[in-house]
């Protein structure tokens, strides 16, 4: 027989000591203490798809006292080629719960809540408040961005995971890194991109291991930041290609200027639609350049409709009819012409008119807007 | 001088994944890949100098590494 070296468990532990977490209990600078951190945490999954199954196993696994698993989707045969917490059996039932079901089964001793309900600017504060950490395991930038800007609000650790084809991102928001200031999401990507430069996981396919790595790489970010072991990735994006392995660390700046862009007050946030910021609403909304605008402007059965308020300058230099936002906002009017061509300062608000006037006409008329607004069609010419 | 540029994700399909541009500093570097790649310009994605990503206009010099990170949503 071999002699190990063992730490012994201290005697006034010895009423909290669980085999099951026994490789932990021996583990250097983790121990009990660490274990009962993770049993007092409480933690919300966001997201129980590619990156939340693994997130959720391993927390799970390693005895999370609480853990919040958020997803309003059912399970789905595609799923299966990546999502390992589901079965063949499983495919149309809710993934929440199908994830609870599992996750009590692989640790009963902790509390697990299934949550089957899609996070909203109406729930997302009083849901995400209930947790000490969060987990974004979301697969879309409407959430993204709402989980985000919530847990600033709300000065809420997120543990930030997002794949492509072969490639991820990780990073840790709303902790202080080692200058002690705080990032997130915004600092590093301010807006959201237009759906269409975008490819989700569904266009683009991905390789199946990618979010196994990338949601372990999750939860190894929340044990660390519960038990306050190693360097968490306060501020830095760390990146991973699978193909040849190639990782980056790039340290994120604290830069203000993108925090305007936050709702400022709860209230502010409830009023925010993310989806809308996100353009996902608007697929039928034909965005025109400066040149191609130019190029349909006086064709025939064609209204241009400028959106801004009445004193706004630039005035346009071609034949225009003007309606402000707030107007179409209470009634949109009935047009007689095919083609409706929409335009205001920046190019936000007439992607908000085009949207009101679609929802109104359907496909019965060609909707389309400045993309950019007249401050960039009078930058090109 | 030129500086390497690293691209990722779905911008490696644009600009390809590695590439040599001739800049003084992060706004002519950008200007010259938007001219080189129309395609780049309707895209968001952060700009990384030497691992540190940039919110502002900074000089390049020999040797410095760009990398131009896309957002991914996927999850």
């Amino acid at each position: 027989m071999r002699w190990r070296l063992c730490r012994p468990i201290r005697e006034d532990n010895m009423e909290q000591y669980n085999q099951r977490y026994a490789r932990h209990y021996s583990l250097k600078s983790f121990g009990v203490q660490g274990q009962q951190k993770l049993a007092a945490a409480r933690v919300l999954v966001i997201g129980a798809g590619g990156l939340g199954c693994p997130v959720l196993q391993y927390l799970a696994a390693a005895g999370v006292g609480t853990i919040g698993i958020a997803d309003p989707d059912t399970v789905s045969l595609s799923n299966l080629q990546r999502q390992v917490l589901f079965t063949t059996e499983n495919i149309g039932r809710p993934k929440a719960e199908i994830a609870a079901a599992r996750l009590k089964s692989l640790n009963p001793e902790i509390s697990v809540i299934a949550i089957s309900v899609a996070i909203t600017t109406a729930n997302a504060l009083e849901l995400i408040g209930d947790y000490d950490i969060i987990a974004d395991c979301t697969d879309n930038f409407a959430a993204r961005y709402m989980i985000n800007d919530a847990c600033v609000l709300l000065h809420k650790p997120l543990v930030f995971g997002a794949i492509f084809q072969y490639e991820g991102q990780v990073s840790v928001f709303n902790i202080s890194n080692s200058f002690g200031e705080k990032v997130n999401y915004r600092n590093l990507f301010p807006s959201p991109p237009a759906p269409a430069d975008v490819q989700d996981c569904s266009e683009a396919g991905v390789l199946g291991v990618l979010p196994g790595i990338i949601g372990t790489l999750q939860a190894t970010e929340v044990i660390k930041i519960i038990t306050g072991i190693g360097k968490v990735l306060a501020g830095r994006l760390l990146t991973f290609n699978l193909l040849n392995y190639n990782s980056f660390i790039f340290t994120i700046a604290a830069n203000s200027n993108a925090n305007h862009l936050i709702p400022a007050t709860t209230a502010d946030f409830e009023a925010t639609d993310y989806e809308w910021l996100c353009g996902m609403k608007i697929d039928r909304i034909r965005e025109l350049s400066a040149n191609e605008f130019l190029a349909v402007l006086n064709n025939q059965d064609t209204v241009v409709i400028d959106v801004r308020e009445s004193d706004e300058l630039p005035k346009a230099g071609f034949d225009c009819i003007q309606l402000p936002l707030l107007h179409i906002n209470e009634e949109v009017p009935d047009i007689t012409e095919k083609n409706i061509i929409l335009f205001c300062q920046g190019g936000k608000r007439s992607l908000k008119a085009a949207q009101l006037f679609s929802d109104k006409y359907k496909s019965h008329k060609n909707i389309s807007h400045l993309k950019g607004g007249i401050l960039t069609l009078n930058k090109q010419l | 001088m030129a500086v390497k540029v690293i691209a990722f994700g779905q911008l490696t399909e644009i600009t390809g994944a590695e590439i040599f541009i001739e800049a003084r500093d992060t706004d002519i570097l950008k200007a010259t890949l938007h001219k080189k790649f129309p395609h780049l310009a309707g895209m968001k994605y952060a700009i990384a100098v030497n691992n540190a990503i940039i919110t502002e206009n900074i000089t390049l010099s020999n040797k410095d590494e760009v990398a131009l990170m896309p957002p991914y949503s996927g999850g």
